[in-house]
């Protein structure tokens, strides 16, 4: 495609665009992202493809492999437009009876529809189901319009219209000025208002500066960043050309992790069909303004989400954070002024310049703006991405979005914000996502993350587990971060194998709140975080390990013991053959018994046994 | 040309040199911060975190590392608050509890006030302060020996674990380590570590926080010293 010298030849190209699509009379939207892909929707693509150019509807009917669509538990997910039909679980094999029913004849297939799970009723349009109609998609919903490996699609469905208006006519300060007043805050988990850091970036001496967009996201369960990613790169390049313009950089990064292969592809294409059209490089639509992008590649460690260690490590030095004395918008990348932002902070920018800051703000709480990408996990009975206005209190986003715990078992807490984040009881669900109220509460939004725990879930192992995670991520430069949370495991894992001491509590407690205070950089400063919520809000699960030696959820293997209930007992055998460790003994149609000493806790013959004989205490 | 900055440090007035670090001025001015990881030769990594004081802005006062603080004109800092001492009492009993078979950490830990040791002891012989790595890039400019692993992992190794070319066997790094004087008692076996605890008379206790020149800064380095 030719360089576009000018506004004008962009829009010419769009109307162009969108010419050329009139003659496309249905499109099928499958699901690329990498949570449909593990289910099998590149085979999905391809039976679609074929089905297509034999029934000879290549012409009329456009198959588009977009990013994520958010339900990722569903896939593959198709959409098929017009009707909005959302077809799940679709397999390679339905793709003949799609194209011939829903394609051709226009009948939608019930067998494919969604079913709710809760009251079993079918739903045929995407718009219907409960689990997208009480969110606020604003930067998701972009991600099924388009195909990420495709400039013309992002363009003509309305991309790069913010650039040519900050381009002509729109001063860096006025730019400044329109972040600011949308209130946006910084997405990746610090919350500082990106307007601020724009601001101090700009008044920053100095010709050279730098932008870079931090998809380093490395907390277990989350993958909102990769989904925005991988689903739309030219809207993260869009927003990130803004900010450069904003705070005058001419050169920008994407850091992206070496471990979300799509991401790097799509960011790439992106990049390379952005340069090729005259979008980044030198005088970007006839304007003074120049500006490229590299993609730099992470190695996968968390610790490279800090600022100060994500530059050093695209500076190729070692991945470690150092002080942060002098703030990175001043000395940053290559002690240059750098202005970081997270993939969903960079998404959002386009539309607040589009729609004004006006529009942003009208959505979320006084502190927090916009909305919200959050990744939802755990034991609830729909897993996804979600996007919520801030604002929107943590019950409604598990249980009328997320439908409740997923099985018998009552919801018991929720954790927010990634390992740095904390815990919340089911009594403080009425709280908001909002950055100031939940870290008032002990917690934080961080990236996002939310994982949904129910009474199965031991707290103390909760705990136990994010600082195993810590220990193994912290990069081990300072003292605190590398002895205090290894002092932390040590404790906590006498606690779960019952040596736990009552005093221990206190010293726990102690050493987390040295740690948050002292050490060098985020991770090590909110690294306590999972053991301080954990003991502010399920003291008494731990004093429980301590003083009875019982773990009340029942997982903690040296304190629960496995035992056969010799009434519900029938003696039908399943239980003898599946344990591994042959533990179990008993004649056929006699009770059987559990040999303690035998009993490795692996918990198989609980979920053998077919008459709940299986205790646990 | 100098140019000088007026600081507040625990209340007092001091006409530093801009560029210094507020760790070297206190020192210099005979307020005692202690320290590991700085030399003042060296460039500051702020890893032991021992030398953090309270930074007072706009009424708030922010935690940080001395040594990577720069004077900047109207500083007020505070270094030995209560929060300050208990929070360094803490770091030093992890250090201390980590590698109690030397004669520095037990003087750290004694000048910061621990007074038990709540942790297991563990008899480890490197506390990655980064002194050897740093004077071997710094002073040298040999780079022999680096960082290697990541946290628990962590340790100091020749790159790749074989001795280069370039490593003169200079022994700086061996000069510059605080693990090599053993305590006073003589090394501790592994299982039978302590909290030493003899050089207490040393300390003068009417003027906590300033420089009486103390036999410990010498055990432990302190930039008066060196």
């Amino acid at each position: 495609m030719p360089r576009l010298n000018s506004y004008r030849e962009l829009e010419h190209l769009r109307e162009r665009l969108r010419e050329q699509r009139q003659s496309i009379t249905t499109t099928i939207m499958v699901c690329g992202g990498t949570g449909c892909r593990t289910s099998n929707s590149q085979a999905v693509i391809d039976s679609f493809r074929n089905e297509l150019s034999s029934q000879g509807l290549d012409d009329s009917v456009r198959l588009c492999v977009t990013g994520c669509h958010g339900f990722c538990e569903q896939g593959p997910v198709i959409i098929i437009e017009p009707g909005n039909i959302f077809y799940c679980h679709v397999s390679p094999e339905d793709a003949f009876e799609i194209v011939y029913q829903t394609v051709v004849k226009g009948e939608v297939i019930e067998r494919l529809l969604y079913e709710d799970p809760v009251s079993g009723e079918r739903f045929r349009t995407e718009a219907e189901i409960p689990f997208y109609k009480a969110q606020d998609r604003r930067i998701l919903s972009q991600n099924r319009m388009v195909d990420p490996c495709s400039i013309e699609d992002y363009i003509s469905a309305g991309g790069y219209s913010a650039l040519p208006r900050v381009l002509n006519g729109m001063t860096p300060a006025d730019i400044i000025n329109e972040i600011k007043s949308s209130g946006l805050r910084g997405c990746g988990g610090g919350g500082f208002p990106t307007g601020r850091k724009w601001g101090e970036c700009q008044e920053a001496p100095g010709d050279e500066k730098y932008v870079i967009c931090n998809a380093d996201e490395g907390d277990p369960g989350a993958y909102m960043d990769r989904c925005v990613l991988e689903g739309n790169p030219h809207l993260v390049l869009e927003g990130m050309i803004i900010g450069a313009q904003a705070v005058g950089a001419h050169k920008g990064y994407i850091y992206v992790r070496n471990e979300y292969p799509l991401a790097v592809k799509h960011s790439r294409i992106a990049v390379e069909q952005a340069c090729e059209l005259g979008l980044l490089g030198d005088n970007i639509l006839g304007s003074s303004f120049s500006f490229e992008v590299d993609i730099a590649r992470g190695g996968g460690a968390f610790v490279c989400g800090e600022s100060t260690a994500l530059m050093a490590s695209i500076e190729g030095k070692v991945g470690e954070p150092h002080p942060k004395d002098v703030h990175t918008v001043v000395d940053g990348l290559y002690h240059k002024p750098t202005t970081l932002n997270n993939v969903e902070t960079w998404a959002n920018v386009p539309s607040i310049i589009l729609n004004g800051s006006s529009w942003f703000a009208s959505k979320g709480t006084k502190g927090s703006k916009g909305t919200k990408i959050l990744a939802l996990t755990g034991r609830i009975k729909n897993t996804g991405l979600v996007e919520v206005a801030m604002g929107t209190p943590i019950r409604e986003v598990v249980f009328d979005i997320g439908g409740g715990a997923a099985n018998s078992n009552p919801v018991k807490a929720v954790q927010t914000g990634g390992p740095s984040g904390g815990c919340l009881p089911l009594e403080k669900f009425d709280l908001a996502v909002d950055f100031d109220e939940l870290a008032e509460a002990g917690s934080m939004v961080g990236s996002g993350g939310m994982v949904v725990m129910d009474e199965e879930t031991c707290m103390v192992d909760v705990a136990k587990y994010f600082l195993e995670f810590l220990q193994d991520e912290s990069c081990g430069k300072c003292l605190p971060c590398r002895l205090g949370i290894d002092r932390m495991l040590e404790i906590i894992t006498d606690i779960t194998e019952g040596r736990g001491r009552m005093e221990q509590l206190d010293l726990l407690e102690e050493l987390a709140d040295t740690v948050s205070q002292t050490a060098l950089c985020g991770l090590g400063k909110t690294a306590p975080n999972p053991v301080l919520s954990t003991l502010r809000y399920f003291r008494p699960e731990y004093e429980a390990h301590i003083k009875e030696k019982k773990c009340p959820a029942g997982v903690c293997k040296a304190l629960i013991t496995y035992s056969i209930d010799p009434d519900k007992c029938t003696g039908c055998g399943v239980c003898v053959r599946g344990c591994v460790h042959g533990a179990i003994t008993g004649e056929k149609k006699q009770v059987h018994v559990i040999d303690d000493q035998l009993c490795q806790r692996c918990g198989i013959c609980r979920s053998e046994c077919k008459f709940d004989a299986i205790r646990v205490t | 040309m100098l140019k000088y900055v007026d600081v507040s440090i625990d209340g007092a007035i001091i006409h530093a040199v801009k560029g210094t670090s507020v760790l070297d001025t206190a020192v210099e001015y005979g307020i005692c911060i202690p320290h590991l990881c700085h030399v003042p030769y060296l460039s500051d990594i702020g890893a032991c975190r021992l030398c953090i004081v309270e930074h007072v802005v706009n009424g708030r006062s922010e935690i940080t590392t001395s040594c990577t603080l720069n004077v900047e004109e109207g500083m007020v800092i505070r270094t030995n608050t209560d929060r300050i001492r208990k929070l360094r009492r803490n770091l030093a009993e992890l250090l201390v509890a980590q590698a109690p078979n030397s004669r520095a950490i037990q003087d750290i830990a004694l000048r910061c006030g621990v007074t038990e040791v709540r942790y297991p002891f563990r008899n480890d012989d490197c506390v990655l302060c980064g002194r050897c790595v740093r004077v071997c890039a710094e002073v040298w400019q040999a780079r022999a020996i680096g960082f290697v692993g990541r946290g628990k992992d962590r340790h100091v190794e020749y790159a790749l674990g074989v001795r280069p070319d370039f490593c003169k066997q200079c022994g700086n790094c061996v000069q510059i380590c605080p693990m090599t004087i053993p305590p006073c008692d003589g090394p501790m076996k592994p299982g039978e570590e302590y909290l030493c605890r003899k050089c207490e008379s040393q300390l003068m206790d009417e003027t906590p926080g300033s420089c009486s020149w103390c036999k410990l800064g010498e055990g432990f380095g302190c930039g008066r010293y060196v």
